[in-house]
């Protein structure tokens, strides 16, 4: 486990691939950029954040079904305690166990550290499918605008958490993240929840992305599990 | 070299001391914060793995009967970073170990500081603040 902060080979060559590939298949082309955007390449961190509402300032607005069901839940069903995938935007916000980014033209992939999991944002123009199936990280398009690379992603099952006190959303759940480089050391990420069937409105938090001196480490979460024939239900949060 | 190294790993430690645990599952739901508990005895094993560490102790109750208890810890990948390695702590070691125990009354404690014989003292991750991974 030495630190470096250099990519894996073998994902800075599929990453590289891509384009080539797209563009040998007759495939979308990338949209023509005025300038090359930011290099948003190495290992980041943003502050744990396990509850999403202290960011906000309050509550998201629930609509009553939301709510009734915020009351109700139990940190025991949280889908981490079950080692499942942690989800595109509580990656961001998991803190301390770090992200990767590894930037191409046509495709930028978030490293999470956090069970080995990745995004993959296409950014060479192609627009969401039609009708995508539900996955654990969703289907994410990106473009960048300025110093800012924002991510649109729909797609995502209902199965992950936005955080540790149980803030939830439905399959309708749909996620603007903003990522603006400030200087070489600091990210500005804005995240928009759109979520019909939990949220009355879209709501957004802002949280600081800063550079890591280190390298993605191993974490399985299944390796030495012995926590959950210990678990109890407490509800302790309300 | 050896002094510099722990004085070095007790800094990095004590910057965490504070800081929640990021774990794969809340502290409530299997430890209890109205439970503190100090132990001392000898490490029987070291299991420096995902998602938790774990070491054991044999510790003598009043009775004089030995149990051994098991200490749960932040991820090996968050210790590494405060600078723990797997052999920072080795069977033969005799520690005191302070944490909370299990909701279950199981001999098993959510661990936030250990101390060696000679006074030296690290944080296992879990900080000393009540609802460790809540906020």
């Amino acid at each position: 486990m030495t630190q470096r902060s250099r990519p894996p080979r073998f994902v800075i060559a599929a990453l590289m691939a891509v384009p080539f590939l797209t563009a040998c298949s007759g495939g979308t082309s990338g949209r023509t950029q005025a300038s090359a955007p930011p290099d948003l390449n190495g290992v980041w961190s943003a502050p744990f954040t396990p509850d999403i509402s202290k960011p906000l300032g309050h509550q998201p607005p629930f609509t009553p079904y939301a709510a009734d069901l915020f009351k109700k839940e139990d940190e025991i069903d949280d889908p981490l305690t079950q080692c499942l995938p942690i989800g595109p935007a509580r990656g961001i916000q998991a803190g301390l166990m770090p992200f990767q980014i590894v930037q191409t033209p046509g495709v930028t992939a978030i490293l999470f550290e956090n069970q080995r999991t990745f995004r993959i944002i296409n950014t060479d123009a192609r627009s969401h499918p039609k009708d995508p199936d539900q996955t654990w990280f969703g289907d994410s398009i990106g473009h960048w605008e300025g110093d800012t690379l924002i991510v649109d992603t729909v797609g995502l099952n209902d199965r992950t958490w936005l955080d540790t006190a149980g803030h939830q959303h439905s399959d309708q759940l749909h996620l603007v993240e903003r990522f603006q480089k400030m200087d070489n050391d600091n990210i500005k990420w804005t995240v928009t929840f759109e979520d019909p069937k939990f949220y009355t409105e879209p709501w957004s938090i802002t949280l600081p992305i800063k550079r890591q001196n280190t390298e993605i480490m191993s974490y399985s979460c299944e390796e030495n599990e012995k926590d959950r024939v210990h678990l109890k239900r407490t509800n302790t949060k309300k | 070299m050896r002094s510099t190294f722990f004085l070095a790993l007790a800094l990095a430690s004590a910057l965490f001391v504070a800081a929640p645990v990021v774990a794969h599952h809340g502290f409530s739901v299997e430890f209890d914060d109205s439970k503190p508990v100090t132990l001392t005895g000898t490490v029987t094993k070291m299991e420096f793995m995902n998602p938790h560490i774990y070491f054991y102790l044999d510790v003598k109750d009043a009775s004089g009967k030995v149990v051994n208890w098991a200490f749960e810890g932040s991820p090996p990948n968050i210790l590494y970073r405060q600078g723990w390695r797997k052999d920072t702590v080795k069977p033969g070691d005799v520690v005191t170990a302070k944490g909370f125990r299990a909701r279950d009354g199981a001999h098993l404690v959510a661990c936030n500081t250990i101390t060696f014989q000679d006074g030296r003292q690290l944080s296992m991750g879990n900080g000393n603040v009540k609802g460790y991974g809540k906020n």
